[in-house]
């Protein structure tokens, strides 16, 4: 049979963001597979290192719309890890908080994305509906349904009244039923399970010879949570189950987000049961030295660090950042060969990339 | 299917998630950061808002007259990110539940929030200052006296004369 190369991108109907595959194909099976990326270069690391450190909150949060919380979250724990500042411990819940919140409504876009891939697209229309909850949540308690805004150096810029505890909880139970359901779906449903069932293969073994991060390589079997790894804000004091599944496929990769969902919705609960009384950030302007620091996360995506160097003034020397995708989409080179050219987008899908963070 | 169908079947009997706008009410939660506001009779001058604001969507200048200073906040670069409200040490600026932006092309320059801040002559020397505003005064002090307010009219010159006396 002969060969053939198509292009996929850089703009594509199914892929949402610019990225550029060289697929070999052999009748309709992939063979071989070129990526090319750099097509949204946006030069904000550039940008970083002419803004001062509180400009780059703002800045950071916008890297990327549904990791956004995770950006300045790390950005804020590098900067007080070069300034030595101990954050208020309801500070280090009202974080996790926030992330949490985050990872549910990114996890929820991206099984949504995969139902409308396969062109299941009620089920696409239904588990956006239930997104929409979330969506409330961040609106209610944030003000926005994307950027939080919910660091700042030394803390967090909002607090949790008892009526909005209420208010959260209540959300979050009205998640929790639906979710269930849905998760069964995604389990048996035929159509679904026909097209994510042994597509996209990842083993174990080279799962972990690329390196991937977050639900890819928890996909395949490997137990890597920063959260329960190397435990940040107030994740050493909470219980996280961690999830992961060995079936190494998209389905896989698509439970592990669910599971996360349910998981991330107790660790919430539990929050907001423990949250200790106190401020919610410390009550000066914090004066950065010179000095650099690492500093991670868990983004919905995986592992995120960021690299600070500062000299004195408030504007940062050096900042670089590692987002999850840029492990993760190495690895489509293993998982796409052996499929059908119409899988391309659902595989592209079960890493979750994150284009504008890992060109920014 | 059958797992799916009963939630399309039970989805089509529900009410539209969608809300009528703009025909009819939406949700606006309380707290909903829209475009900021500014008070320039809380305001110090003290630039902080300036400082932090990512897309420099604040200035504060001098007017060409020497008068006082003038604030200028173009609505259509601000990323209602509210770092503005949260540093400013007297809460003069701050944002609103209002969400509407839309506005004319011709009107893109004019879409601003403005304020300005006449100097006033300090009761001591005379000089031109920035007025202290009483918001600024009842953050740095519980109870504001005589005494206090009197300070509230002097340059800080004549307030260091004075406390060393
Ligand atoms: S608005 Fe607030 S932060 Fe800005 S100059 Fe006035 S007092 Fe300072
Ligand atoms: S809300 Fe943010 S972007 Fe808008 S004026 Fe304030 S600091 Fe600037």
């Amino acid at each position: 049979m002969s060969t053939y190369t198509i292009p996929v991108g850089p703009l594509h109907v199914a892929l949402e963001e610019p990225m550029y595959f060289r697929v070999e194909v052999e009748g309709e099976t992939i063979v071989g597979l070129e990526l090319t990326a750099g097509h949204v270069h946006r030069g904000i690391e550039y940008l970083a290192m002419k803004r001062n450190i509180y400009q780059n909150l703002t800045l950071l949060e916008r890297v990327c719309s549904l990791c956004s919380n995770n950006h300045p979250f790390t950005y804020c724990m590098a900067l007080e890890k070069i300034a030595g500042i101990q954050i208020p411990e309801r500070a280090e819940y009202l974080r996790v908080i926030a992330d949490e919140i985050k990872r549910i409504a990114s996890h929820l876009f991206n099984i949504a994305m995969l139902a409308h891939i396969i062109g299941f697209d009620s089920l696409f229309m239904h588990v956006m509906e239930l997104r929409e909850i979330v969506q409330d949540i961040k609106e209610t308690i944030y003000g926005n349904r994307m950027d939080l805004a919910a660091n700042c150096i030394g803390g967090v810029r909002y607090d949790l009244s008892e009526e909005k505890i209420k208010y959260l909880a209540r959300q979050l139970d009205n998640l929790k039923k639906p979710l269930e359901e849905i998760t069964r779906i995604y389990m048996n449903n035929k159509f679904v399970r026909a097209r994510t069932e042994g597509v996209g293969i990842l083993p174990k073994d080279e799962a972990l010879r690329y390196g991937v991060v977050g639900p890819v390589a928890r996909g395949s079997g490997i137990n890597n949570d920063v959260r329960v790894k190397s435990p940040y804000a107030a994740y050493d004091k909470l219980k996280v189950n961690v999830q992961v599944e060995t079936g190494c496929d998209v389905k896989a990769r698509a439970l592990v987000r669910l599971r996360e969902i349910q998981e991330a919705i107790n660790i919430i609960q539990h929050c907001l049961k423990e949250i200790p009384d106190g401020p919610t950030c410390i009550d000066y302007l914090p004066e950065i030295p010179a000095g650099e620091a690492v500093a991670k996360s868990e983004a919905p995506r995986g592992e995120l660090i960021y690299y600070l160097r500062t000299n004195g003034s408030d504007i940062p020397e050096r900042i670089k950042w590692r987002v999850p995708t840029y492990m993760n989409w190495e690895a489509l080179k293993v998982m796409m060969p052996g499929n059908k050219v119409a899988d391309i987008p659902l595989i592209i899908n079960s890493i979750d990339p994150c284009i504008s963070c890992t060109e920014r | 299917m059958s797992s799916f169908l009963k939630i399309a079947l039970r989805n089509l009997f529900k009410s539209p998630t969608t809300d009528p706008y703009p025909f009819g009410e939406t949700f606006v939660p309380e707290g909903l950061r829209g475009k900021a506001k500014y008070n320039a009779g809380a305001c110090i001058a003290c630039r902080m808002c300036e400082h932090v604001c990512a897309g420099g969507a604040i200035q504060i200048r001098e007017v060409a007259d020497k008068s006082g200073l003038e604030f200028i906040l173009w609505h259509n670069t601000c990323t209602f990110c509210g770092l503005c409200e949260y540093y400013c040490p007297t809460k003069a600026i701050r944002l609103t539940e209002d969400y509407h932006t839309a506005h004319r092309q011709e009107d893109k320059y004019r879409y601003v929030e403005k304020g300005f801040i006449k100097y006033v002559n300090c009761a001591g020397c005379g000089t031109p200052m920035v007025p202290i505003s009483p918001e600024l005064l009842q953050r740095a002090y519980e109870h504001v006296n005589k005494e206090i307010e009197m300070l509230r009219h002097l340059c800080p010159k004549c307030r260091q004369k004075r406390a060393l006396r």
